[in-house]
């Protein structure tokens, strides 16, 4: 579109601009946003979704032209354009989109429908999908910056609940830390590297003695600061506090794409300047994947907290994700993809139903506001149900593929232990998530009102049920959609 | 001429300080600088490196370090604002509404 | 054919769903229609086949298409005799479960059918799966539809037998899932007969420790199943709390998965690891025999009872099973046919009274006999089936299983048989305190009589206990290549080893008398 525009006004854009097109597009719709915004008054303002929504259109159809690259690279190699960066850019648009479904109704009972919402999700998209392009150091952690600022304004943007304040408050503050941290790993590695191009700090990485102290100390501090991105133990703190405070739409966010794209940097980093140490971090990241999952599983039976359970249970997810890594084969990344893009509908869609619940003067997010669902509105109630199957991984669901994929990679490397703890995990992992079903199955209800469904909640829902069933009774095609993941260069270089 | 080690050496006790300070200190505004703190002592390195690697990356970096402390330390105190006007107090710990 | 069968009562469960929620009498008719249609289709499969297949049709009504290249997993379903019959039970049960439910459940009707055609399913498709991956979804699929129908119709402490029943069955199917993924990585593929072609033919061989640490994966997600003594815990809490439908359809075919699994998966799969822990196992298995008959003794709880010697009966099926000779295994085979047949019976005849008085205490029971005398003629035959009398269907099975243990080691039969004692010992003590007597409780002066829907269902059960004691041959006629075939696998490969062994002079000492028994069971298992 932009670019259509440009050239029949006889501006001449370098080639490179349209790799960038998706994010420059999503940039022109946040600001058109916040102008708009002042044009419309308090009952029209769902048009700005509306326009939100346009945009990440418009974003994925120049994603889709550049779907069929392979590893094109530009400005000055600052961003490098592969299946990869496609992959999890598609991931963060479905993400975005599915958020702005369910955030309309959600904002108007909470009185805080402002344009400014959607501009910035819209930003946190950009920063995400640079995330994902970035080839270096400079681009990533712009990238980082962008998403992470956006989202600590959106964690509070409730700013008249105690709760959002101090969940903001907390996110900003610790999250500033992190990003404080990767960023002293970041100048470490370029003083060893001598570049910020992530290629030749791995060229660097491979001929210094792993014993080094200054790659040491890089690889902790970038990992510190990653792990807490993507809230793994033990930087986890934030996350249940994080996603209790804030809107709950924005916590699906938090919890699906914003991980998502953190696992992005990780994997960049670590299947490239990192992957020459691997002896050093292997068992690490081992140890950082089952204590998430050890705390995440076992810090969810607890809560009484919606939010706050499936913060926890996020936790989990990560831990299994990093198995992934630990295992290091073709299919231990297609598994890690894949489970992110399963999780990105499984995960939203389980908060889609806390935000069912929110009502005028009903919070709505603890489990016993469930109780009794079935009767009250059979429908979500069965959603529920796929959904937190779907999270507890049993077949047919998608959500069971996705750790398929994980027990197969630890196998085939030999990682017998790994895997029954990865297993052995799912059995409370289950009592949790069985414990909402059966609240919302088998309580009875106590005189709760019936919760209804906007059309754009009822679409984004149908997406996350359909896309749950379908990937997981037919899943070859979305499994050769995350396989795509390991065409790109630096998985192949890694791989061969 | 002082060697880059010596820049490394100041820049990891600025480092230092800031975790202590993040770690130690209720004022969330402290916490707030060391923060900075933090972000500095990475411009430290950025700038020593760029002069010893005779490349202009990381002074390039640098500046987009510093832009981020700016927008961090705009959004940081927005929010804290936010949560002071709702709640009269600047101290980490009484900020226990989210606990479990 | 066999899709037909098993996705037959979903489709009928999914086509209720538009029935609407009032209309209660007509869902029930309508899950009754199906449940007997599918039984009646069900029967089809007995007709078509085929006792003596050839050589290469070990699988009848094979069914294999290609589901997803990536798990490499196919839609292959197929019978042989084992599942055949366990089918065959499932649809059986079935409509009985409609019909004791027809005044028990009254809340919430449509799920509650909707989810027991669902489990229907679910079940016959565990029995014809032959994809390892297939059979584990159904195997999980199987956990769901059960969960609810505890978890909601049940009795006071419905929820935490649900949650115990679901856990317990999830940890142990969980290690087989990484037990077949290792299984895939190391022969590369998810196909029941590929895998154990490739075991046989000797292309791909498991280390030892590898088998046996599969073995038992394997086998503990199936002992869960069984139950086998000392995972049993879970089975009184969720027979007690399940409702009728729930307890016979837990009791007739659900715990069959777990001894099917052991007899299809176990033993061709890992023939070496089996022999080495068939003593273990079996010891296992008679504790249980013994220490469940006993427990059942003393049990205040009727329901209760009837669970305990579930564990008890299950008992002489694995010991059967690990006897590791025709005889036994045949045995085993009709054991847990006979136990669907007569613990649903029983546990039909417990939700009888449940329904009349709201209670299992047998206490409060006592002289039924004289205001329910059709009942109580019917619920002893029942009863006598179960504790195994000679021209019932029990004595063959418990008969088979102690001739076939004998061969093995005689301690073991000698043990097991005072499992037969015993368990003639609590069942007729029980029928005495429930039937028997002067009626202690006024209320109980009454009692109707059984109703017609009761009296048929009953009675089908005993018709069914009769046939299955006086025509055994014609049940263990299309078992018996399935058996051979199961201890064929077992002995070539066992003697394969032994003779990749013998350079070293260490043979295999366990080996030697299983082939022997293995060869005259096969003669002595022909009727």
């Amino acid at each position: 579109m932009v670019q259509d525009l440009l050239s029949r006004l006889g501006m001449q854009l370098p080639k490179e601009f349209a790799l960038i097109l998706p994010q420059v597009q999503l940039g022109i719709f946040a600001l058109g946003i916040l102008l708009t915004d002042f044009l419309l008054d308090r009952k029209s303002r769902w048009w700005n979704a509306v326009l939100a929504l346009a945009g990440v259109g418009f974003s994925g159809k120049a994603l889709w032209n550049l779907r069929n690259l392979e590893d094109v690279s530009a400005y000055h190699s600052s961003i490098v354009v592969d299946p990869f960066a496609v992959f999890f850019g598609f991931l963060f648009l479905i993400s975005a989109a599915l958020v702005i479904l369910l955030s309309v109704r959600y904002l108007e009972i909470e009185d805080e429908h402002h344009g400014e919402f959607y501009a910035l999700l819209l930003l946190a998209t950009i920063g995400m999908m640079f995330l994902a392009t970035g080839s270096d150091l400079i681009t990533l952690f712009l990238g980082l910056e962008t998403m992470a600022l956006s989202f600590y304004v959106l964690t509070g943007f409730l700013r008249h609940r105690k709760a959002s304040n101090e969940g903001a408050l907390k996110y900003v503050l610790l999250g500033a830390f992190s990003s404080g941290i990767l960023a002293y790993g970041f100048s470490l590695m370029y003083g060893i590297g001598g570049s910020t191009n992530l290629a030749r700090i791995a060229q660097a990485y491979a001929e210094r003695s792993p014993g080094d102290p200054l790659v040491l100390i890089s690889l902790v501090t970038v990992s510190a600061g990653v792990f807490f991105k993507i809230a793994a133990v033990p930087f986890h703190m934030w996350a249940p506090d994080v996603y209790e405070g804030a809107p709950t739409s924005i916590t699906a966010s938090i919890s699906v794409a914003s991980k998502a794209a953190s696992f992005a940097l990780l994997l960049r980093i670590f299947c490239t300047a990192f992957w020459p140490i691997r002896p050093n971090w292997e068992m690490v990241v081992a140890g950082v994947a089952v204590a998430s999952m050890t705390i995440g599983n076992f810090g969810a039976i607890t809560q009484s907290n919606l939010k706050r359970l499936l913060a926890y249970s996020s936790i989990g997810h990560v831990g299994y994700m990093l198995l992934g890594l630990v295992a290091g084969t073709p299919d231990g990344f297609k598994g890690i993809a894949f489970y992110l893009l399963v999780y990105v509908f499984m995960n939203t869609g389980a908060f889609a139903i806390v935000i069912l619940l929110r009502r005028e003067g009903v919070i709505g997010e603890d489990i016993e506001d469930l109780n009794g669902l079935i009767s009250r509105r059979p429908v979500a109630a069965i959603l529920l149900l796929i959904f937190m199957l779907s999270l507890a991984g049993i077949p047919p669901t998608a959500g069971f593929i996705g750790k398929y994929f994980i027990f197969l990679s630890l196998i085939e490397t030999g990682h017998y232990v790994l895997a029954v703890f990865a297993a052995l995990y799912i059995a409370p992992a289950l009592y949790y998530y069985f414990r909402v079903v059966v609240h919302a199955w088998m309580r009875e209800p106590g005189g709760a009102a019936r919760p209804t469904i906007s059309v754009a909640q009822g679409v984004a829902l149908a997406a996350c049920t359909l896309f749950i069933l379908v990937a997981g009774l037919l899943p070859d095609r979305f499994i050769n959609f995350a396989g795509t993941t390991l065409q790109s260069q630096f998985l192949q270089m890694i791989l061969r | 001429m002082i060697p880059t080690s010596h820049y490394l050496v100041v820049s990891l006790l600025l480092f230092t300080t800031g975790v202590i300070g993040v770690l130690t200190r209720r004022n969330v505004i402290i916490v707030l600088m060391s923060i900075e703190l933090i972000l500095n002592a990475v411009n430290i390195n950025l700038v020593a490196f760029s002069q010893h690697l005779a490349s202009l990356d990381g002074q390039i970096f640098a500046i987009f370090v510093i832009t981020d402390a700016a927008a961090e330390a705009a959004v940081g105190l927005g929010i804290i604002i936010a949560f002071f006007r709702n709640r009269q107090t600047l101290l980490a710990d009484e900020m226990d509404l989210l606990r479990w | 054919m066999l899709t037909v069968v098993t996705f037959l009562p979903l489709a009928g469960g999914l086509l209720l769903l538009f029935v609407d929620e009032e209309l209660k009498e007509t869902i029930r008719r309508g899950a009754m229609a199906v449940a007997v249609f599918t039984f009646l289709v069900s029967l089809d499969l007995l007709a078509g086949f085929q006792s003596s297949p050839g050589e290469y049709h070990v699988y009848q009504f094979e069914e294999m298409r290609h589901w997803m290249s990536s798990p490499p997993i196919s839609y292959h379903l197929g019978l042989d005799g084992l599942s055949l019959w366990l089918v065959l039970l499932t649809t059986f049960l079935t409509p009985f479960c409609v019909l004791c439910s027809w005044h028990g459940v009254d809340r919430r009707v449509k799920e509650f059918h909707v989810l027991l055609l669902a489990l229907e399913s679910a079940m016959i498709g565990v029995f014809v799966a032959l994809d390892l991956f297939l059979f584990f979804l159904f195997f999980e699929a199987m956990l769901i539809p059960m969960f609810f129908l505890i978890g909601i119709w049940g009795h006071e402490r419905r929820i935490y037998a649900a949650v115990k029943f679901v856990l317990y069955t999830m940890a142990g199917s969980i290690l087989m899932l990484v037990a077949i993924v290792a299984l895939y990585s190391q022969t590369g593929s998810f196909d029941f007969p590929v895998i154990l072609q490739k075991l046989v033919s000797g292309r791909t061989t498991l280390t030892m420790p590898t088998e046996r640490l599969l073995f038992l994966a394997f086998f503990a997600a199936f002992a869960i199943k069984v139950p086998l003594f000392p995972l049993h815990t879970w089975l009184p809490d969720a027979h007690v709390e399940a409702p009728t439908a729930g307890s016979v359809i837990l009791a007739g075919v659900l715990l069959k998965i777990g001894t099917y699994g052991i007899l299809r998966f176990c033993l061709p799969l890992f023939p070496r690891a089996s022999v080495e822990y068939a003593p273990y196992i079996a010891g296992l298995a008679i504790i249980g025999i013994i220490y469940g008959a006993l427990v059942a003794m003393v049990q205040p709880d009727y329901k209760k009872l009837v669970a305990y010697s579930s564990v008890s009966h299950l008992g002489f099926v694995v010991l059967g099973i690990f006897s590791l000779n025709a005889v036994a295994i045949q045995g085993a085979i009709y054991q847990m046919l006979n136990h669907g047949i007569s613990t649903g019976g029983l546990f039909l005849a417990a939700g009888m009274l449940y329904d009349r008085r709201h209670t299992h205490v047998i206490t409060e029971f006592g002289g039924l006999a004289t205001p329910m005398p059709v009942f109580a003629s019917l619920f002893l035959f029942v009863c006598l089936s179960s504790a195994g009398l000679p021209m019932l269907n029990g004595f063959i099975g418990e008969f088979l299983i102690l001739n076939g243990a004998y061969l093995t080691n005689p301690w073991w039969a000698t043990l097991a048989a005072t499992g037969v004692i015993l368990s003639a010992v609590y069942l007729l003590w029980s029928y005495q305190r429930l039937i028997y007597g002067p009626v202690t409780v006024e209320k109980n002066r009454e009692l109707p009589d059984a109703s017609g829907r009761e009296r048929f269902s009953l009675a089908a059960i005993c018709v069914m206990a009769l046939v299955m004691g006086v025509a055994s041959p014609l049940f263990t006629a299309r078992t018996e290549a399935t058996v051979t075939r199961i201890l064929q696998s077992e002995m070539t490969r066992n003697t394969r080893y032994e003779a990749v062994q013998r350079p070293t002079g260490a043979a295999v000492p366990v080996s030697v008398p299983l082939v022997a028994a293995g060869a005259e069971g096969g003669k002595a298992g022909r009727p």
